[in-house]
């Protein structure tokens, strides 16, 4: 090994925290040899040490990590027993589903609709879709947005969304902004089309 | 321990290094909060598929990488011009170089050195990382990522010390 070798190797060190790492050993031996990369090795870790205390200096932005907390999403369960229960669920939901559109097909009905229970956090769709923006921290203003009239959703504990309805001519937005950003369970009349899935509000419960 | 406090513990726990990752990453605090903020909701939600609790921070650590991946592929201001400092331009640096740099002529320098290069100096320089855990965070091979820091680094060290540092605001 030579000096520039050496030098090439020892660019990467930063002092104690690489010491175990055996790359660097034999430079770090043929530096303790030569006064000249001794001095340039201590130079370099001083030069490491002051950058890394600068730069994790910077403190961050004053309230993020409560912001951080209070937004956090509901997470999903994740015991095997409780997947397992809904994995049957959606099986049994399914074969009755497949059993009762074919028996509706032969009867020629035109109810699309499907009875289901959610249970969720209530939403301001606007600001949920546009600014991803839910949680206790936003309850007022999804209160606010809700009672004006703007679209509400329920998310579901598996993070899916349902947009939230009255019946033809009937808005519920002013029993939903009562909830606003609460976790509740609603009962209703689920419809799908072009991918967005409609929950036709008939009963609210809150947890 | 209930899972909101677990939750929480682990937002104060990781929070301000992830910040300070993004904020070198993007140059911007509110990218950076949102970074980091979409990291752990990204947690939040599928953070239960970790299996091993040991690897928790390199978890967050990739996933505000990713994240920060992708906001630039949404900008199209993806940077991917190579750094072509050369290892036998080993600078001669004073040792005092660094000293006369704020953090923000520092985070200033960092942005002007290209993406691929920039993350992987940024986490040699700031957080306890072996070579090994900077290369699995950023899903690359150990050797590219030591070539990377050492050619980023070179360029650091020398815009460090070709730059006007500020001047001392007591005179």
């Amino acid at each position: 090994m030579n000096t520039r070798e050496a030098k090439e190797i020892l660019l990467l060190y930063r002092g104690p925290i690489d010491d175990s790492d055996p790359q660097f050993r034999a430079a770090l031996d043929y530096a303790k040899s030569d006064p000249e990369l001794g001095q340039w090795l201590r130079e370099q870790t001083k030069c490491y040490d002051t950058i890394r205390a600068k730069l994790r200096g910077i403190e961050p932005q004053p309230g993020l990590s409560e912001k951080i907390v209070r937004r956090r999403a509901i997470p999903f369960p994740h015991d095997w027993l409780h997947v397992g229960q809904l994995a049957a669920a959606i099986l049994i939901s399914a074969s009755v589903t497949a059993l009762l559109m074919k028996w509706s097909e032969r009867r020629h009905s035109v109810a699309g609709a499907q009875e289901v229970v959610v249970t969720g956090e209530v939403l301001d769709m606007t600001c949920y879709i546009a600014s991803n923006l839910s949680g206790p921290d936003h309850a007022e203003c999804a209160k606010v947005c809700i009672r004006s009239g703007e679209p509400a959703g329920i998310k579901a504990r598996d993070g899916k969304v349902y947009l939230l309805t009255g019946e033809p001519g009937h808005s519920v937005n002013a029993e939903l902004a009562e909830y606003a950003a609460q976790v509740v369970t609603i009962k209703g009349r689920q419809t799908v089309r072009d991918g967005f899935v409609q929950l036709q509000v008939e009963q609210i419960r809150k947890l | 321990m209930s899972a909101d406090l677990e939750f929480e513990n682990l937002v104060k726990l990781y929070y301000g290094d992830l910040y300070r990752f993004g904020l070198s990453l993007t140059g911007n605090e509110t990218d950076a909060a949102d970074l980091t903020q979409e990291t752990f909701y990204i947690w939040a939600n599928k953070g239960h598929q970790l299996r091993n609790a040991a690897s928790v921070k390199g978890w967050l650590f990739t996933t505000l990488h990713r994240e920060f991946l992708k906001t630039c592929r949404r900008r199209n201001r993806f940077l991917n011009e190579s750094v072509e400092e050369r290892l036998e331009d080993l600078p001669n640096v004073p040792a005092n170089c660094a000293e006369r740099a704020d953090s923000q002529t520092l985070l200033r320098i960092l942005g002007e050195i290209a993406e691929d290069f920039r993350a992987p100096l940024v986490l040699y320089y700031m957080e306890d990382l072996s070579y090994k855990e900077i290369a699995d965070i950023l899903a690359l091979p150990l050797g590219t990522v030591q070539s990377r820091i050492a050619r980023a680094k070179i360029q650091l060290l020398r815009r460090l010390s070709e730059t006007t540092l500020p001047v001392d605001q007591s005179k």
